[in-house]
């Protein structure tokens, strides 16, 4: 049986390229991934880490670059670092940007999930792209994601 | 068997009034919902309709929770022959207000499994919703034609 994946799509007024850089640029991510920052060369097969942006020691997720081809595709595995060597505990996300007629559109899907992680990351991603949206129309983004919260979903 | 639901979180800097206003008020949500204008007196038992910018009502239901600012929620299914086999599926606004932001959580449900319907709201939610934050946030809504969302025929 497939495990569980997770799909969200955003329209986001801002040119692909911003939309692709604002997703791995450690000075953006940390206004609107709650003081996180992404840390790797992005080079396919390259490690990856989400961590604390004003203590680099502090990671809550690593994994490894699959696919990078800015602007329109970046595919990260994703899991804990305590939960790294147990493949039934490292996802996948896929970041999907593309153009339709136009407008900036954000497809990500977080895939082979067990279902205690899909609880945790559905309550994630919303806030954390809306306010990736917001940052990128607006200037600012959303004020209760520039430091960690408590997600209460 | 299972009956599919479409759910969609966003965070959006306005107020609950506000979102419920851009969400109950036919002049506004013409700006970012394609051009249709939602109209209804939003009475429980009271009719919905969407109607087009030629004046044509594409989609109807009814009203069947409505407490504002905190929750909306109606049926409506799309007229046009190619749903002719479908029924009313229900559509619940929920408003949260979160510090300065307010959580809008929309849940999408009732679908038979295979409708064509649900495959295409899965589609136009995330793109209207997106304008309509744009619009509170930014002043101005997304241009997203119809086209980009590339609806079956």
């Amino acid at each position: 049986m497939p495990k569980p994946e997770y799909i969200y799509v955003i329209y986001i007024e801002a040119p692909c390229e911003k939309v692709f850089d604002a997703l791995i640029d450690p000075e953006m991510n940390k206004d609107y991934w709650g003081g996180h920052c992404n840390l790797s060369d992005w080079k396919r097969g390259s490690a990856w880490q989400h961590v604390d942006y004003d203590d680099h020691a502090i990671v809550r997720v690593a994994g490894t670059v699959i696919e990078n081809e800015r602007p329109h595709r970046l595919v990260l595995t994703w899991a804990h670092p305590k939960d790294l060597g147990n493949p039934d505990k490292v996802s996948k996300v896929t970041f999907a940007i593309d153009e339709p007629f136009g407008s900036t559109r954000l497809t990500v899907t977080h895939s082979e999930l067990d279902d205690e992680a899909l609880r945790a990351i559905s309550g994630g991603w919303p806030p954390i792209l809306s306010s990736l949206k917001t940052m990128l129309e607006t200037g600012q983004s959303l004020p209760m994601t520039r430091r960690r919260w408590k997600s209460g979903n | 068997m299972s009956r599919p639901e479409f759910i969609y979180v966003t965070y959006i800097e306005t107020t609950p009034e506000k979102l419920w206003h851009a969400l109950t008020d036919g002049d506004f949500t013409a700006r970012y919902w394609f051009g249709a204008r939602l109209r209804s007196d939003w009475k429980v038992g009271s009719s919905f309709e969407m109607v087009r910018s030629d004046g044509a009502v594409s989609d109807a239901g009814k009203v069947v929770e409505c407490d504002p600012p905190r929750k909306l929620a109606y049926t409506f299914i799309n007229l046009s022959d190619k749903y002719k086999n479908e029924f009313p599926a229900l559509a619940t606004f929920v408003l949260e207000p979160f510090g300065k932001l307010v959580k809008l959580t929309l849940t999408h449900q009732g679908f038979a499994e295979g409708s064509k319907f649900y495959s295409g709201i899965s589609k136009g939610w995330p793109a209207i919703l997106s304008s309509l934050k744009s619009l509170l946030e930014t002043g101005e809504p997304l241009q997203i034609p119809f086209e980009a969302l590339k609806m079956e025929s």
